[in-house]
């Protein structure tokens, strides 16, 4: 039988475990979460994300967390970039009452699928990758952002207007061919709309396609038939490669630009040499070299961790520019969500949301110095994109090269 | 006309691919009266086997001959393990969600061990370079050689089926399955074979259209299938001829309506003609109507 005495040493043997539990100790950790591409064809943006958010964890980890707290990937749920599994997601990573800050999905279908039911839960998130201005501006740019939702994406309007303005500088008549997804729709009308206001004499015209067709050439050959002097494509790698292909078997020679979601790895892959001359707008500093001492630090992490992977780039000095809109761009929302907490010195997200439009000057790996205020929530500005073309070194790679414009 | 040309070309080229596929699901219906519909999956392995081994260094012509043998064999597995033992179920829905579900694992393998990233796919036959010129319009050879290979294969099958004992053998299975075990067919190695072939022709089609494409990834080879079906329907359940036409069909009319009306209206098409076909000629051009004895 137990005495009164022994079963009083029990109960403070049983509390003093519990304190000690790993349970406790989890309830100290600052916890994000998010859905995205972990698999599926185009787990590139989602895979690299998560890579991304991670490297940005472990080097706030090391450096003590926030104010002790060591932070956590509590979620990181695949999605495949299908909108209805994003959905499903991100309940269940709404219903952890423990996720302080979200990383939103990895493309505009599943960012805008998730976005509401976002708004209303009210804590803070950062974007990635969707391009979609909706996903930031639901009622346009004229009004107010979603409160809680902040971009460090290349937006479609800062892409769209930097590809105007170049395109209709240059060329009179001009050809885009886009996907039928949220990007790539809004993608091709900025476009249009900027080289309008580049110059109102220019012609566009505009084809689409589905994810994932087999063979372009009805687009090409309508584009053939109309003498464009130049091509923009809208859409993402392994498509882009189809349409290169087509081009070359219809003996379509006119310069070639692309999206950054388009000039990733699968396109170089896919289309080879063929991509040699391909043009691009392309995040403006992670191109220059030297590289600023915080992005070289963010590469040399990126690279002790996973090597010199599809991400990086074969080549060790010189990583490929793709990699700051992926990876980069996922680490820049950890980062700007870790500092708002640290900031806010609270994880309650009005607090967070608040020390988030204060957010100044802030160093970044696309953005170099990032900049958020209560009407400007998108991190991104035409002016942080450069042209840059496909070319090949001495060993045979492909990579972009700064153009002078 | 060049443009007029350059989509017919185009069409005709992608249409063959598609008959193809079709007479690969007209074979394992005249056996089974079912039909693969994890035929999609296959033409992805087959495409991604060829594409990862040649990246090894084997050469072209060995990665597509062991890209098709790998196939080959997962045309016995998908007979034995998903569509057999459903056929002991009444109605179709057994082997429709056994095939399906097949073609998903069999995605869902390749995505584990291979990943699910485009991985680019070798040029077999020609190079996107490689043009002939007729009629002062350049045609593209890789376009050439798919027509032309999917149509040899297409005709010597025909020919196989008209004109040899095993030609026999499967149209006597074909035609009344118990009356040919009780002739003492080997129904179960003709059905399995069946399934073997179909296999093969659908490898054989993943391989052109990736040549085609340029990459290939897990979920290659879905809407081939799709088109594949439209143009067995059309061409009539079951006929060769019709395959073959109902997929040339199928592809210069959608490359048509892409150039001429809309590019977005180009893969509509194909289920528009489905839907029209199904309501006003059920079996099909080439097909014969079924009849039911009270």
């Amino acid at each position: 039988m137990i005495s009164a005495k022994s079963y009083s040493s029990l109960t403070l043997i049983a509390a003093a475990l519990l304190l000690a539990s790993p349970v406790a100790s989890a309830q100290q950790t600052i916890k994000l979460g998010m859905t995205t591409a972990l698999t599926g064809p185009f787990n590139e943006f989602g895979e690299g994300n998560r890579r991304g958010v991670m490297l940005a964890i472990d080097e706030w980890n090391k450096k003590g967390g926030i104010n002790g707290r060591k932070i956590e990937l509590a979620e990181a749920m695949d999605d495949q970039l299908v909108p209805d599994k994003a959905v499903q997601n991100m309940r269940r990573i709404l219903d952890n009452k423990d996720i302080v800050a979200i990383i939103a999905p990895a493309g505009s279908g599943p960012s805008l699928a998730t976005m509401d039911m976002l708004e209303a839960d009210g804590r803070p998130t950062c974007n990635p990758l969707a391009q979609s201005p909706s996903v930031i501006y639901p009622k346009g740019k004229e009004n107010p952002p979603r409160k809680n939702v902040v971009s460090m994406a290349i937006t479609n309007e800062a892409e769209a207007t930097r590809l105007g303005q170049i395109l209709g500088k240059q060329y009179k008549n001009i050809g885009v061919i886009h996907e039928s997804t949220a990007y790539g729709v809004t993608g091709a009308e900025l476009v249009k709309k900027s080289i309008a206001v580049t110059n109102p004499a220019a012609k566009v015209q505009i084809e689409s396609y589905n994810q994932r067709s087999q063979d372009m050439t009805s687009q090409v050959a309508r584009l053939q038939r109309s003498q464009v002097d130049a091509i923009l494509v809208v859409g993402l790698g392994a498509d882009f490669a189809v349409i290169r292909k087509n081009m070359s078997r219809a003996n379509v020679k006119v310069p070639l630009f692309g999206s950054t979601g388009a000039v990733t790895a699968p396109y170089l892959e896919g289309a080879g040499d063929l991509a040699i001359g391909t043009r691009s707008v392309s995040p403006d500093a992670f191109g220059k070299r030297p590289l600023s001492a915080y992005a070289q630090n963010f590469v040399d992490q990126y690279r002790a961790a996973h090597g010199t992977d599809r991400w990086y780039g074969s080549d060790a000095a010189n990583p490929q520019i793709s990699m700051a809109a992926i990876v980069g761009n996922a680490y820049d929302c950890a980062v700007v969500l870790l500092d708002a907490i640290r900031r806010a010195g609270s994880t309650e997200p009005a607090a967070v949301i608040a020390a988030l439009n204060q957010t100044k000057g802030l160093a970044g790996i696309a953005v170099p110095s990032i900049t958020l205020t209560a009407q400007i929530h998108e991190a991104f500005k035409p002016e942080d994109l450069g042209l840059f073309e496909i070319n090949k070194s001495a060993a045979g790679a492909l990579y972009l090269k700064p153009v002078v414009e | 006309m060049d443009f007029f040309l350059s989509l017919v070309i185009a069409g005709a080229c992608v249409g063959s691919v598609y008959a193809l596929v079709a007479v690969g699901l007209n074979l394992t219906f005249w056996t089974t009266k079912t039909l693969n519909f994890g035929q999609g999956a296959v033409m992805m392995l087959c495409a991604i086997s060829t594409a990862l081994l040649t990246a090894q260094g084997i050469s072209n012509g060995v990665g597509v001959i062991a890209g098709v043998a790998i196939v080959a064999l997962v045309g016995v597995i998908v007979e034995r393990i998903a569509v057999r033992p459903a056929l002991k179920t009444a109605g179709s829905m057994g082997w429709v969600i056994a095939t399906l579900g097949f073609g998903i694992l069999l995605q869902g393998i390749t995505s584990k061990f291979f990943g699910s990233q485009a991985i680019p796919f070798p040029e077999v036959l020609f190079t996107v370079q490689d043009v002939i010129d007729i009629g002062g319009q350049n045609i593209s050879l890789q376009y050439v050689s798919i027509f032309v290979v999917s149509i040899l294969i297409i005709v010597v099958l025909e020919g196989l089926t008209r004109y040899t004992v095993l030609g026999t053998a499967i149209r006597g299975t074909a035609q009344d399955m118990e009356l040919a075990i009780v002739q003492g067919l080997p129904v179960n190695l003709i059905v399995s074979g069946s399934f073997v072939l179909s296999s093969i022709l659908a490898g054989i089609a993943g391989i052109l259209t990736a040549q085609i494409s340029g990459t290939v990834d897990p979920a290659f080879g879905f809407e081939l299938v799709l088109m594949g079906f439209v143009a067995a329907v059309l061409g009539g359940m079951g006929s060769s001829a019709g395959a073959l036409i109902g997929g040339i069909i199928v592809g210069i009319i959608g490359k048509l309506v892409g150039g001429y009306i809309s590019t977005a209206a180009e893969h509509g098409i194909a289920f528009a003609l489905l839907i029209a076909m199904l309501a006003l000629r059920p079996e099909g051009f080439f097909g014969r109507a079924e009849v039911s004895k009270a």
